[in-house]
């Protein structure tokens, strides 16, 4: 008993058994759990494919042991458990549908086998065969004349002649010899079965077969005479089937076909009631409550009304494997457990996902019901043959919070925006009203502070009256400190050169003031090659020549020689001197 | 608890137990206990237990109050309102159902963490029963199953039963009566 970890939802399963060489190699319409010995525990049947040419068999599973197996003469298509009659103790019987055939078992024993009606036989086909059997024909003329009439005939030829026709030339006599002398049939082959109660909704009432075959139609079997109860057909090939009601009361079979569409078969009828119409091709068809549930081969999960109406739809992040129905009737619980190629099951209530189990290999079939004694438990096996048994804990609980990726819960809380004032109904309004003037209005400010802006900048350029060069190949930035109480102030200006790696040279300074208040110790410098980015502090001395107590402006010119205008200009507003002249 | 009952206690003179009879259903819960009663009080038919039911029985100097609970699911939420009167439990496993082992265990650890059970030194006696069903595991492989080497802070046994026919089920009973006296010598102990 070895576990397997890993799993997602590792909090609601027990890993009660899983054997990765158990040989089962099947598929969910094969499985099926009955207590087939009345002693209250379940057994698992599987109708095994074996290699799908040879190894085909019915085996039994009790807890975790294989208890029987016996061979199936041909591939199952289905394989379910059913109350055949009302003797005590209620043990069901067990339908294996293959090829033409149901073989039904009683207590594990070959008890019945039901074979479909056989089908019109191409008149042609069958006089050659006489014709061969007469020794008029040798088997490479008849070989022949079968060619021909399987291109012409509107009635397909027998399964024996088309047999024939594939073999090599080496086996045609023996195969003549050997079948010759039968009669021809020409059949038609079982493609999914199903059960139908017959007149009570009992969980041990019994049940009739439903049968769908290639030949596009349905039927139902009585279950103890095996006689055709009823005969319905479908516009293609059923492949998937889901019954549920009452024969004798109402019932209502869901059939996926190979066309794409799903057909709903109700009792009055023998054609579909309603028809849904699907994008791509169904992989999957199970009922939860009154609603079909149908996976896609589009990777699709779809809800549809039992009337075919489109309920909802939830993408699926790989290709479908298997689906089955997950129904716990003492908890109330009904879910959907899907099987993906990415080697998980998930489990979806409607489009919400509840819950993702790993498993190592991608699953081929999934049955969830009673096991042994264990109510919920989860039977899988896996593409490689394995057989893999969970156990939903007691205590699980599946919240129906979608646990799929998509918009944050907060998304959906609504803000708490406070109501609209008088004043801001009557402002909304009065802008409504008067957008027009209000919008010209706006613009023609905007218009007159532009305007404004462009006068004072053109004006600043004319002057040259900014601390900033707006030349561009001296660009240069200065600024003036004045230290000092008076008379004697000293002038400091710092230059410095803004331009990224240019140095400049040929620069000079030069002041002007009234002559009647200062002097200015030099009133013209030369100033040093200024390199980049560094400060270069510039000093001079004025003394202040008046007593009164007065002040004004100094103004500050950086030149280039040879150019008669500045590069810069500054005015310095001088403090007023308050100490008293030491000469 | 009353006094006097603390009292008598302690005094060895109380000789009464209250059993917990726990484990899944169908694993003969009710069948080991009809065969711990005297043979005129046996029961012949055996059936299902509903919600629980009480036995008393005498067995040498103790008698037993035996709480046989239900093993369904439906029903086992019911154990843990017994819990704190219990004195000792029986844990029945069916050792031939290996499927549902991994049931057994999940009980058996809800049970270890019960807060009513958690920091008792209460006395655990497993039955490995239905050892007479062929293909069925042994008590070894059962308490590996169950990792019964990681209950540390209670004393626990195992023993290999067939309920039908009462083998093994002698030597469970005595070793529970042996930790009875355990038990009382501890409280006296305490006492002086
Ligand atoms: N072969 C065999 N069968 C047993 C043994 N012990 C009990 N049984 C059978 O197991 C079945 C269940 O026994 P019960 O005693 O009813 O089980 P339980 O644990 O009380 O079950 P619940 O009351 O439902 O919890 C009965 O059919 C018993 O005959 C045993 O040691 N060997
Ligand atoms: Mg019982």
């Amino acid at each position: 008993m070895s576990s397997v970890d890993g799993s997602g939802d590792a909090g609601k399963w027990l890993d009660a058994h899983y054997d990765p060489l158990a040989g089962l190699y099947t598929f969910s319409s094969c499985v099926d759990l009955a207590d087939l010995s009345g002693d209250g525990e379940s057994r698992l049947l599987v109708g095994d494919l074996g290699s799908g040419s040879s190894g085909m068999k019915l085996k039994v599973y009790r807890g975790t042991a294989l208890v029987s197996e016996s061979a199936l003469l041909d591939l199952p298509a289905g394989l379910v458990a059913f109350f055949m009659d009302l003797h005590e103790p209620r043990i069901p019987a067990v339908a294996v549908a293959s090829g033409p055939c149901v073989y039904v078992y009683k207590n594990l024993r070959p008890y019945f086998k039901f074979t479909l009606p056989g089908l019109e036989v191409n008149s042609l086909e069958q006089d050659v065969w006489q014709q061969a059997r007469a020794g008029h024909i040798d088997p490479p003329t008849l070989k022949e004349m079968l060619e021909g009439i399987r291109k012409k005939a509107d009635i397909p030829l027998s399964v024996r002649s088309l047999r024939f026709l594939s073999l090599e030339p080496g086996e045609i006599d023996d195969f003549v010899q050997l079948h010759e002398q039968q009669p021809i049939r020409r059949q038609t082959v079982i493609t999914c079965i199903g059960t139908l109660k017959k007149s009570t909704a009992d969980e041990d009432g019994v049940s009739c077969l439903v049968i769908g075959t290639e030949n596009s139609h349905v039927y139902v079997l009585d279950p103890e005479a095996f006689i055709i109860l009823s005969k319905m057909s479908l516009p293609a090939a059923p492949t998937m089937m889901d019954v549920t009601g009452q024969f004798d009361v109402e019932f209502r079979i869901t059939v996926a076909c190979r066309n794409g569409n799903i057909y709903i078969l109700r009792r009055d009828s023998d054609k579909p009631k309603y028809c849904i119409e699907l994008t791509s091709h169904p992989v999957g068809l199970l009922r939860v409550g009154k609603n079909v549930v149908v996976g896609c081969t589009d990777d699709s999960l779809q809800g549809f009304t039992q009337k075919g109406k489109k309920l909802w739809k939830a993408a699926l992040p790989a290709p479908i494997t298997t689906m089955a129905a997950m129904d716990l009737p003492t908890r109330g619980f009904q879910a959907v457990l899907v099987g993906l190629a990415n080697c998980e099951v998930h489990l979806y209530r409607e489009k919400n996902l509840l819950g993702t189990i790993k498993i190592p290999e991608a699953v081929t079939s999934i049955c969830f019901g009673r096991y042994g004694r264990e109510d919920g438990t989860l039977i899988m096996t896996t593409k490689g043959g394995g057989l893999m048994v969970k156990i939903l804990k007691r205590t699980a609980a599946f919240d129906d919070r979608d646990s799929a990726p998509g918009p944050p819960l907060a998304q959906s809380v609504r803000l708490n925006v406070p109501k609209k004032t008088k004043l801001y109904v009557d402002q909304t309004l009065r802008e409504r009203e008067n957008g027009l003037a209000m919008h010209r209005a706006f613009q023609m400010d905007l218009s007159r502070l532009r305007l404004t802006a462009a006068k004072a900048y053109v004006k600043a350029l004319e002057s040259s009256m900014t601390p900033m060069s707006s030349s561009l190949s001296e660009p240069l930035k200065m600024n003036a400190v004045v230290q000092g109480l008076g008379p004697s102030f000293k002038l400091t200006l710092n230059i410095q050169n803004t331009a990224a790696c240019r140095p400049v040279i040929n620069l000079a300074i030069s002041f002007l003031c009234d002559e009647s208040l200062y002097r200015m110790r030099n009133p013209f410098m030369r100033i040093p090659l200024l390199v980049p980015g560094l400060v270069y502090p510039v000093e001079t001395f004025v003394e202040c020549t008046s007593d009164k107590g007065i002040s004004d402006i100094i103004k500050v010119f950086v030149l280039h020689e040879g150019k008669s205008s500045p590069l810069l200009t500054a005015h310095i507003n001088m403090p007023v001197s308050e100490g008293l002249t030491l000469n | 608890m009353g006094l006097f009952d603390k009292l008598a206690g302690w005094l060895g003179l109380k000789k009464e137990v209250n059993v917990l009879c726990l484990g899944l259903d169908n694993s003969g819960k009710t069948t080991v206990i009809n065969r711990l009663k005297p043979s005129n009080a046996q029961a012949q038919d055996i059936v299902p237990t509903i919600g629980f039911s009480i036995e008393k029985f005498k067995a040498s100097s103790l008698s037993f109050t035996v709480f046989d609970m239900s093993g369904q699911g439906r029903y086992r939420n019911l154990w843990e309102h017994y819990y704190r009167e219990g004195q000792a439990i029986i844990f029945v496993i069916d050792s031939a159902d290996k499927l549902r082992m991994v049931v057994a265990k999940e009980e058996l650890d809800t049970l270890l963490n019960h807060p009513d059970i958690k920091h008792r030194r209460i006395p655990i006696l497993f039955f490995a029963n239905k050892m007479d069903v062929r293909d069925s595991l042994s008590s070894v492989k059962v308490s590996q199953l169950l990792c019964l080497e990681n209950i540390k802070d209670k004393p626990w046994h195992i023993c290999a039963t067939d309920a039908l026919k009462g083998e093994g089920l002698q030597e469970g009973v005595d070793w529970l009566q042996g930790m009875r006296k355990v038990h009382l010598i501890e409280s006296k102990c305490v006492s002086v």
